[in-house]
């Protein structure tokens, strides 16, 4: 009998010492080619670094991290088929999701009926329809698209701004965007004089610019990703977007994405984006500098997004809540880990992050800045202040609104 | 006929029972994908392959399917047998449709129609906003599966029955009149229609058939993604599997997309699992090519250079 205890007990100890040697694993697809490939390859760097980190720490639990990430081709279609893989084959522990809207709807469904935890990843209100109790995205947009168009329509009509044209991409991200800009407007008073959208992957905006000009709005607000955003502000420099428009810009993706704005260099002057960080003395923040000088060095071995403000350290902080959630509940389960990420802030290098009932920041900070003296093509003017100007919110603001025509020249 | 249809019964037989051999749900998912394209292929085939007009674009009568199901799904909660025939309705309509109009063109201005037809149909989802419109619309499916282990198996066993009755369908038009009028038109259309083979009618039918059964491949598309939206459901990837398979397996024969499907669904399936997901499309570029250059035929024209019938 003494002998059976005995084998029990090593066994057990066996088996403790085996589940103790497999890794935690965490995985995700992420757009890494395709239209949000840019982004992705930045954002996914910046999880490995905070897998490599975490595991110089001793990992999650006593038990390496092992990051498992799929390349999606930004294509809603393939992402379920992906993230079926990774739990039935790849049996992986914690769920990520892809970088950007369109790519985490589809999968919203499955992790609702899984019932699993999913860290949102950049999307906007992707968990509106199914609102499921497990999610948390780190954006810092929040739920709804108040914060986001608001500050953009109320800087335009500080300029004087009455009527108002929208363009939008035929696309979940901008098509939600933009219906929150039309709702804001339509409080606001603004004479919609032009509203249409346009097939993804646009490259000639050439007509558009030109009934846009036509209408003769105030502000023009564009919901667009990134290539039809390079594609829009080429346009409006060759053609023109007309003496009234005082504010442009927006909701576009892709004027944050080191290389576009490489690429375009001057062309940027005077369009007002939203963005996650800018180098700017409201934003700044030891961490986030520390984390991007350190990131820099990497971007250039790995030759992706140099500059790394958009997308990066919010990755980064996404597995440091993962890890906070982890540390603090010692378990992988996903209801008791959903259940602190609820209840508990988040301390991340981000801002510490409190979530609301939808699984969205509850107190949202996207910034709307712009451009401003951009000369030739370098990069490093755009880790300077006073290349991205913060114009709102309040709290944020590092300088007055300058009407476009105004800053172009 | 009848060592078909125990052949039948026995695959549906076999489908049944695959969730006492495989527990994974992965595994499902999977073959459910090379099963449709199983469908996909001999739906093209019946057209493509018998009567030699290309049509590039399946992704659009597949996503007509889809689209026809989603909207009746929302609006009736039609459950999914229903979904199939309306879907298959509505894409076999599509397929009458464009053939009244398109073909009477010949050759390359066919397949040029079909495409144009495609981007016809995904412009109209695109503004469509009652089915998600660009948006997409998410689509929960049912908690529970009577007899079933969850949902993927039952779409699993779902799309076995479609693959089976689109490889009946197309063996039955292959070894009947229609298939040889067919395959007249194939070789010489103004000879087929001076030897009295009623041309238009046969292609018509034949262009109905292969979007019916394109429609009901997509039908369940939309539960078996939980997710539908145009980009991916007009996929050209579609149209181009779909044409690949037949190509690879075979078009002279409906076994030859069947081998083609599963050959080059399953390598597919493995390559995302082993490799990587965007590594299937070149797998279909390079065997497509290999295929053309070395076995215009197929593995069927391959299996009848080495293993050539012996003359009675």
């Amino acid at each position: 009998m003494k002998f059976r205890h005995l084998l029990a007990a090593v066994l057990a100890a066996f088996s403790f010492a085996a589940v103790a040697q497999q890794p935690v694993k965490i995985g995700m697809s992420m757009p890494q080619t395709g239209p949000l490939g840019g982004g992705g390859k930045a954002a996914l760097l910046a999880l490995n670094m905070w897998v490599e980190d975490v595991n110089a720490k001793g990992g999650l639990l006593g038990r390496k991290v092992q990051f498992i990430a799929y390349d999606d081709q930004t294509n809603p279609g393939v992402v379920p088929g992906i993230y079926s893989k990774l739990l039935d084959i790849d049996k992986v522990d914690l769920l990520i999701a892809p970088y950007g809207t369109n790519v985490t709807a589809p999968i919203m469904p499955m992790v609702k009926q899984r019932d699993l935890l999913l860290m949102g990843n950049f999307s906007f209100d992707a968990n509106a329809q199914i609102k499921h109790d497990k999610w948390f995205n780190n954006a810092p947009w929040g739920a709804g698209a108040l914060a986001w168009g608001g500050t953009f329509l109320q800087a335009g009509r500080a300029l004087g701004g009455k009527s108002i044209a929208i363009m939008a991409a035929d696309a979940e991200f901008a098509q939600n965007l933009c219906s929150g800009g039309r709702v804001i407007a339509k409080a606001m008073g603004l004479q919609t004089v032009y509203d249409q959208n346009y097939p993804p992957n646009s490259v000639d905006f050439s007509s558009i610019i030109r009934a846009v000009r036509a209408a003769k709005p105030d502000i023009v607000f564009i919901c667009s990703y990134p290539a039809e955003s390079a594609a829009i502000v080429r346009a409006v420099a060759e053609l023109g977007v007309g003496p009234t428009v005082k504010i442009i810009g927006g909701g576009m993706v892709g004027l944050q994405f080191a290389p576009i704005m490489e690429a375009l260099g001057p062309l940027l002057n005077g369009f007002v984006n939203y963005n996650s960080y800018v180098p700017e003395k409201t934003m700044d923040n030891p961490a986030v500098r520390e984390f991007l000088k350190r990131y820099e060095v990497r971007a250039k071995q790995e030759k992706v997004d140099p500059l790394g403000f958009y997308l990066p350290p919010f990755n980064y902080a996404i597995g440091q809540m993962l890890e906070q959630a982890v540390g603090a509940t010692k378990s992988l389960d996903h209801k008791v880990l959903a259940d602190y990420i609820r209840k508990n802030e988040m301390k991340t290098m981000v801002g510490n992050i409190r979530y609301d009932t939808v699984g969205e920041w509850a107190k949202p900070n996207l910034v709307m800045a712009q451009f401003r003296g951009i000369k030739g093509k370098d990069l490093d003017q755009f880790r300077q202040q006073g290349k991205q100007v913060i114009i709102g919110p309040a709290a944020m603001k590092t300088g007055e609104i300058i009407p476009f025509d105004k800053a172009r020249n | 006929m009848k060592r078909f249809s125990i052949g039948a019964l026995a695959v549906l037989a076999l489908a049944a029972s695959m969730p006492l051999i495989f527990h994974n749900e992965y595994f499902f998912f999977a073959a459910y994908v090379v099963l449709q394209f199983v469908v996909l292929a001999t739906a093209w085939n019946i057209l493509g392959g018998y009567a030699g007009y290309v049509n590039f674009g399946s992704g659009a009568f597949f996503a007509v399917g889809a689209y026809t199901a989603v909207a009746l799904y929302k609006a009736f909660a039609l459950p999914l047998g229903l979904q199939i025939l309306a879907g298959a309705a509505a894409s076999g309509l599509l397929g009458f449709g464009v053939g009244m109009l398109t073909l009477r063109l010949r050759g390359i201005f066919f397949s040029i129609a079909t495409i144009a037809v495609a981007i016809i149909l995904e412009t109209v989802v695109v503004n469509w906003s009652y089915v998600g419109g660009a948006k997409g619309l998410p689509i929960m499916r049912p908690t529970e599966t009577p007899f079933f282990a969850n949902h993927t198996v039952w779409l699993f066993f779902v799309m076995t029955l479609i693959a089976v009755v689109a490889v009946g369908a197309a063996r039955f038009v292959e070894t009947s009149w229609i298939g040889r009028g067919l395959r007249a038109i194939r070789d010489n259309e103004v000879a087929a229609e001076c030897s009295g083979v009623p041309t238009l009618k046969l292609k018509l039918a034949a262009a109905t058939l292969s979007g019916a059964l394109m429609g009901a491949a997509g039908a369940p598309y939309a539960q078996y993604l939980s997710f539908v939206e145009p980009t991916s459901t007009f996929s050209l990837n579609y149209a181009i599997n779909a044409l690949a398979m037949p190509i690879i397996g075979g078009m002279g024969h409906w076994i030859g997309p069947l081998i083609g499907a599963l050959l080059l669904g399953s390598v597919q399936q493995i390559v995302t699992v082993t490799i990587s997901s965007e590594i299937n499309v070149l797998v279909v570029g390079v065997m497509l090519v290999v295929f053309v250059v070395a076995a215009p035929e197929g593995i069927l024209g391959l299996f009848r250079k080495f293993f050539p019938r012996r003359k009675s």
